[in-house]
This record gives C-alpha cells, structure tokens and sequence, in this order.
C-alpha cells in the first residue's frame, strides 16, 4: 500500500467542510479563488523565513470547525462595548456573522453605505474592488479568508462625503463547546476626496479557544483620508491571523492604528501599498502582552512612487513568558523619489523570561530618500522609577505608571475620545498588577 | 530631628566605600550646608539618607526622629517627611507634573491618616504653591523635566518641595544651573519653606547660595566625612582659601587621617 505524504495545509486544522452559501456572485467567486489557493498552499512552518519565530502551536495543536456546529452561546447584550460615539453607524459580527439587530446604521450621510456586503453584492465597488490587492504571497491565511467568508462589513463613500461619526466595526467573539473559526471581512472603498474615521475592534466575550482569521481591504481613491484603529481583544486562548491591506492613491492619507491586548497568538500583517505620488501614511502599533501570549507583527511600507510619507511607531511592552516579534519592511521601489519614511520599534521589558524579536528590513531602490528606522529593548529606567519612589510612590506603583506613560502615547492617537478611555483603561489593567 | 552617627557605605555589590564614618545631627528650626570638593560623597549621603537602593549601608545608623530609617525603602522616607531635591532631576517622558505631585501627595497623605485631596482640591492646592517660586499653570501639564533647560528641573524640585512640604530637605546643589535671577527666586522660595518644624540640608560647592539661604550651620565634606563645622564664617574661609588649603590644615592639625 502506498501513501502519498501530504504537506500540512490550514485544512489539516479544520475540522469539517468549509462552505460558505453566500448569495452574492462577487463572494462566490472570492470563497472559489480561496478555496484553490488553500489546497495548494502549504501551512507555514519555521524554516520559511516569515515565521522563524513564532509559535504556532494554538492553531496547530487544535482543529477548528465552523461556527454552526461549534454550538455557541447566545451573544447576550454587549451593550457596554458600543462607543458613545458611534451609536448609530455601528455594524457587529457575532463569531463573524452579520448580526443586524444588534447593528445601527441610521446616521449617515447620504449615499454612504456601510452595512452587510452580502446586501451589496452587485454593488459595482464591491465588484471591482473585493479580493483585489490582498494577495498576500504564499500565505494560507488570507485565503482561508476568501474561503469562508459569508457575511462582511462593506463602507463605502462617494466622492467629497465625509462621516462625521466614526464607524464602529464591532467583531465579538462568544463563548462555544467546540473551538470554532471565524473570517471577518471588512471592505472599505473611499472615493476621491473621501472621509472617515472606522474603528475595528475584535473582542472575546470569554475565554476560550476559538481562530479569528479577519481580512481588512481599504481602497483609498485620490484625496481620501482615513483614520484606522484596530483594537485586538480577543479572548487570552484564542489565535488571531490578520491580513491588514491597504491601497492609496494620490494625496491620500492612511493612519493605522493597532492595539494588540488579547489572544494567546497573535500574527498581524499589515501592508499599505503606495498606488500614486504624494501620500501620506502611518502603520503604528502598540502590543502589551503577558502570560504566555505571542505577538508577531509583520509589517509592509511599500512605496512606489515619489514623494510619499510614511510613519511607524510600533510600541511593545512584555511582561512574564510573553513574546513578541516585529519585522518591519520598507519598500522603496527605483523611481520613488523623495520617500521621507519614519520607522521605531520600541520594546520594553518588564520579565525576565519575555522574549523579544525584532528586525527592520529595509530595501530601497531609489537614491534620494530619507528613511530612517531604530528599534529599541530596554528594561524600565531604574533612576526614573527611584525617582517616583523618592516622591512617595511605591515601587511598584512607580513602574506602573513609567509602563503607563510609555504606552500612553499610542493610545493618544485614537481621536475617538471613548476610544482613548477605553484603552487607558486597558493599559491600566495590564500594568496593575497584585 | 536627623541624626546621623557613623555612616558607612559603599555601592550595592561592589567594595568601594564612599562614606566613611558621616556623623551629622539636624534639628527642627535649622539650615545647614554641606560644601565640599567634587567627588567628596555630598550626593552619595543625599542618595543613602533618601533610600537608593544604589548603595548599602555597611555600618552606622540613621535616625529620623529616633527612629532607624536605614532598612525603610524610599518611599516609607517619604512618607515620614524625607525629601531630596536632586542634583540631576530626571526625565520622566509621559507623565505630568500633576500627575505626579497628585499621585505622591496623596499616598503620603495616605500613609499619614490624613484626608486626601479629590482632583478639583488639589488643583486649588497647587494652584497656590505656584506662585512660591513663580511657576506658570501650563508647567503643571509637562512631562516631569522633559526638555526642561537645566534651571527649570532645579526649579521644579523646590516646586515639588513645596507641595509635598517635607519636615526634612536634602537639596543636593540646587545652585548649578540657574542663573542669578532664577537663583533668588527659588532662594526666596525655599525661605517661604522654611520654618521651626522643619529643617533644611544645602549641598552646595559655592558659597554664593549661602547669601540667600542664610544657614545655621556649615560642615565641609572631604573623603566621605564631614571633616569641620561651624557657622557661616567657615564658608566665607573656603571661599576665600579653597579646599586645597583647609585640607592641608587638618592633615598638619591632625584632624583628618
Ligand atoms: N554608583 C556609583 N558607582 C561607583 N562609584 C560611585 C557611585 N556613586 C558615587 N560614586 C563615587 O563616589 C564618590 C562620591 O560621589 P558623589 O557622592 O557624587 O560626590 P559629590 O556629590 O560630593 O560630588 C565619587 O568618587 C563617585 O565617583
Ligand atoms: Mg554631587
């Protein structure tokens, strides 16, 4: 008897089918692309140089089926997870399904849309655009995406529109009996001269093991601006797999924020993609991580064209057996001229036994550019935390608040004033300690 | 109030000794100098006295209001009234004057049984502790020294002093870096401070301070020891002769070994 050995691919974790139903053509043709490209791709494995250093453990120690038959709770009311400031132009997934009484979209310009894509479907933006500039190379998790997805938010605006309110994509997570897979999609087309603020967010409403593989596409026409944060908290089990991607055209901004607080494993890949001259754009991060949890960044700033802006902070504090790794790429491709790219990947050390990897990764084609990166991993200053401690602070709240104000920073850039709150609360929690 | 006997100690993990046998008492009511050459132990004795962990103390005690604190950490000193205007005020990117002074009064309010302040209180409070050593509002917003120029960190030391009112004040050269404008407004500050139930300890290497904090008493510190004291006129001598030539003095007078 022969056997042919198969190499593992992402559906050696799946347990069952991946179908998904989904009405419109644009989404059938997505799901059928993925579902080749998943059979023909390989699962990473620590000899490919992207994943050196990550764990991948919590996916592949585990087999994941779909949502329907993992038996999921009720999603009950999550009521405190709406932003004061978003209460009608909020979409929520539940386990990355539409869930339309729990969403509020009456208050939006005319003409915008922002809603269930699978109501969308002939929407000529969805069809020109969905699927389009996320070909993430050799990778078994977009993909998996284009698979399984069903239901996704789709925002567009037209031409000159701008939202005032920021809009609230809300990904929840609940409790189940089976660990289960979710592939939250997340389309967003912004016309010439475009505005808005989204805040996506992925919460776990418990703590079980469930896998978010979400995929972002944002396609910014000449003059649009866009203020993204993305904010990571998912239950401390679960593993998270981003796919991130945006396109920009001329005089477009693009300001990406990500928060990672939650999962057990963390891998982000965002990538802005430069389509015109004269952009302007930021990929800044911040990871704040303890236990046993694994963040992994890896990041792409693709210019290709002159005269293009681009800034990263990428900010990471790691406490007890955490780990995190950062590879930040900047592109700068031969004709690209006048690229002025900013790149810092600052690591802070709280334990002995947390890990830190870091790499930036230039390459860069064209000669009259001015880029520079630095990546730090340093331990609390102990002359600033005498300092505290001389004044009456303990030592321990002395520290806290230097982890505070370090992370304090990143979260200043929200814009969403409850945002900000929101995760200077979050930054709190992860600093106190007892 | 303070009374030092014997002070012996070196840094943490390593056999250099940097005092060696400091005796110094302080009283409630008083202002005392502590001069001495470069390198001397001036700041070492601030920095043991306030609790760095930096430094161990091999021998000798320190009483604060007869109580040993050499075993208390820094803040527990804090609490009882122990304050260090340091020589080089760190940088602290992040978090602001308030919130420190807001976090640190109240913890000692805390460990002293007495009422904290709520945000709107202590802003009133502060607001009023400006004005002793001429501070602008925004200041209070600033990331404690961050880009300050080298008066304005001396500076926000005596503001600090000022609202955390400590019994005693170490002020470890508070002189360098400011200018003669700068240098009698936090002069007069720090006499505003001054009063019977507290005490004060200048460290200074010019006598120029000395002018307008006029203090009780003044030791010289040589080698990690106070090797004279005496009152003002002591100053006036080093001033005028330099360390050189009292060192010289004592070892022929066989004062110093
Ligand atoms: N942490 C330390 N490690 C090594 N040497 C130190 C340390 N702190 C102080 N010293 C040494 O102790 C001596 C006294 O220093 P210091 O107290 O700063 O003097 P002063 O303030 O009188 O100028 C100096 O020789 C200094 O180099
Ligand atoms: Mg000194």
């Amino acid at each position: 008897m022969s056997e042919v050995i198969q190499k593992e691919t992402m559906l050696s974790f799946i347990d069952g089918e991946i179908n998904s139903n989904a009405d419109s053509v644009a989404i059938r043709a997505i799901n059928v692309r993925g579902k080749e490209a998943l059979e023909n791709t390989p699962f990473p494995t620590r000899k490919d140089e992207e994943w050196r250093f990550i764990d991948l453990n919590t996916i592949k120690k585990n087999s994941f089926t779909a949502v329907s038959e993992a038996n999921a709770v009720d999603v009950g009311d999550i009521s405190n997870h709406y932003l004061p400031e978003a209460l009608n132009t909020r979409l929520v997934f539940v386990n990355g399904i539409y869930n339309e009484e729990l969403s509020s979209i009456s208050d939006l310009p005319n003409h915008v849309i922002v809603g269930n894509m699978s109501e969308y479907g002939d929407h000529d933006a969805v069809k020109e655009h969905l699927g389009t500039i996320t070909n993430y190379e050799d990778d078994a998790f977009a993909p998996f995406n284009d698979a399984a997805f069903e239901d996704a938010a789709f925002i567009y605006l037209p031409e000159e529109t701008s939202v005032e309110a920021p809009i609230h994509i809300l990904n929840v997570f609940t409790d189940a009996d089976k660990a289960f897979y979710a592939t939250p999609r997340l389309l967003f087309v912004g016309e010439m001269y475009s505005k808005a603020t989204i805040i996506e967010e992925h919460i776990g409403l418990a703590n079980n093991l469930y896998l978010n593989v979400p995929v972002t596409e944002f396609r910014l026409f000449a003059g649009a601006h866009v203020h993204h944060a993305r904010i990571q908290r998912d239950s401390k089990s679960a593993a998270h797999v981003s796919r991130p991607i945006a396109m920009i055209d001329r005089n477009a901004e693009y300001h990406s924020y990500t928060i990672c607080l939650g999962a057990k494993l963390f891998r982000n890949d965002p990538r802005v993609i430069q389509n015109a001259a004269e952009v302007d754009f930021t990929v800044d991060g911040l990871v704040l991580i303890d236990g046993d949890q694994i963040a992994d960044t890896h990041s792409i700033m693709d210019h290709r064209f002159p005269h293009g802006k681009s800034h990263q902070l990428h900010k990471v504090v790691v406490n007890d057996n955490a780990h995190s790794i950062f590879n930040g790429k900047i592109f700068v491709a031969k004709d690209a001229q006048k690229i002025d790219s900013f790149q810092e990947n600052r690591n802070l050390l709280l334990s002995e036994n947390g890990k830190v990897n870091t790499k930036p990764q230039l390459e860069i084609f064209a000669d009259d550019v001015l880029c520079s990166h630095g990546a730090t991993i340093g331990h609390l200053n102990d002359e600033e935390v005498f300092y505290l401690h001389s004044r009456g602070l303990t030592e321990q709240k002395s520290r806290e608040l230097l982890v505070y104000a370090f992370a304090l920073e990143s979260v200043e850039s929200m814009e969403v004033e409850s945002v900000e709150k929101l995760l200077l609360e979050e930054v709190i929690k992860y600093t106190t300690r007892d | 109030m303070l009374e030092i006997k014997n002070l012996h100690a070196v840094v943490e993990g390593e056999d250099i000794e940097i005092l060696k046998g400091v005796n110094l008492k302080v009283n409630a009511g008083e202002i005392h100098a502590i001069m001495g050459p470069n390198g001397s132990g001036k700041s070492t004795l601030s920095k043991v006295v306030s609790g760095h962990p930096e430094y161990e103390v091999t021998e000798g005690e320190i009483l604060f209001n007869g109580e040993d604190i050499t075993e208390l950490d820094a803040d527990e000193r804090a609490h009882l009234g122990l304050f260090l205007a340091f020589q080089y005020p760190v940088e602290v990117p992040g978090i602001t004057n308030r919130t420190l002074l807001r976090e640190a009064y109240n913890t000692i309010a805390r460990a002293n049984d007495r009422e904290e302040l709520d945000p709107l209180e202590f802003e009133d409070y502060i607001e009023s502790k400006l004005d002793v050593i001429n501070m602008k509002d925004e200041f209070l917003n600033r990331s404690i020294n961050t880009g300050f120029s080298g008066g304005e960190k001396k500076k926000n030391e005596i503001f600090q002093m000022a609202v955390l009112n400590p019994v005693l004040s170490f002020l470890d050269e508070t002189d360098s870096g400011l200018d003669i404008d700068a240098l009698k407004v936090v002069s007069e500050g720090v006499n505003k401070i001054a009063n019977d139930e507290n005490a004060i300890v200048m460290i200074t290497h010019y006598q120029r301070l000395l002018n307008y904090i006029k203090p009780d008493f003044v030791h010289v510190m040589m080698d990690g020891r106070i090797i004279k004291s005496g009152d003002i006129s002591l100053a006036e001598e080093l001033e005028a002769n330099g360390y050189d030539k009292m060192e010289k003095e004592l070892a022929l007078n066989g004062e110093a070994q």
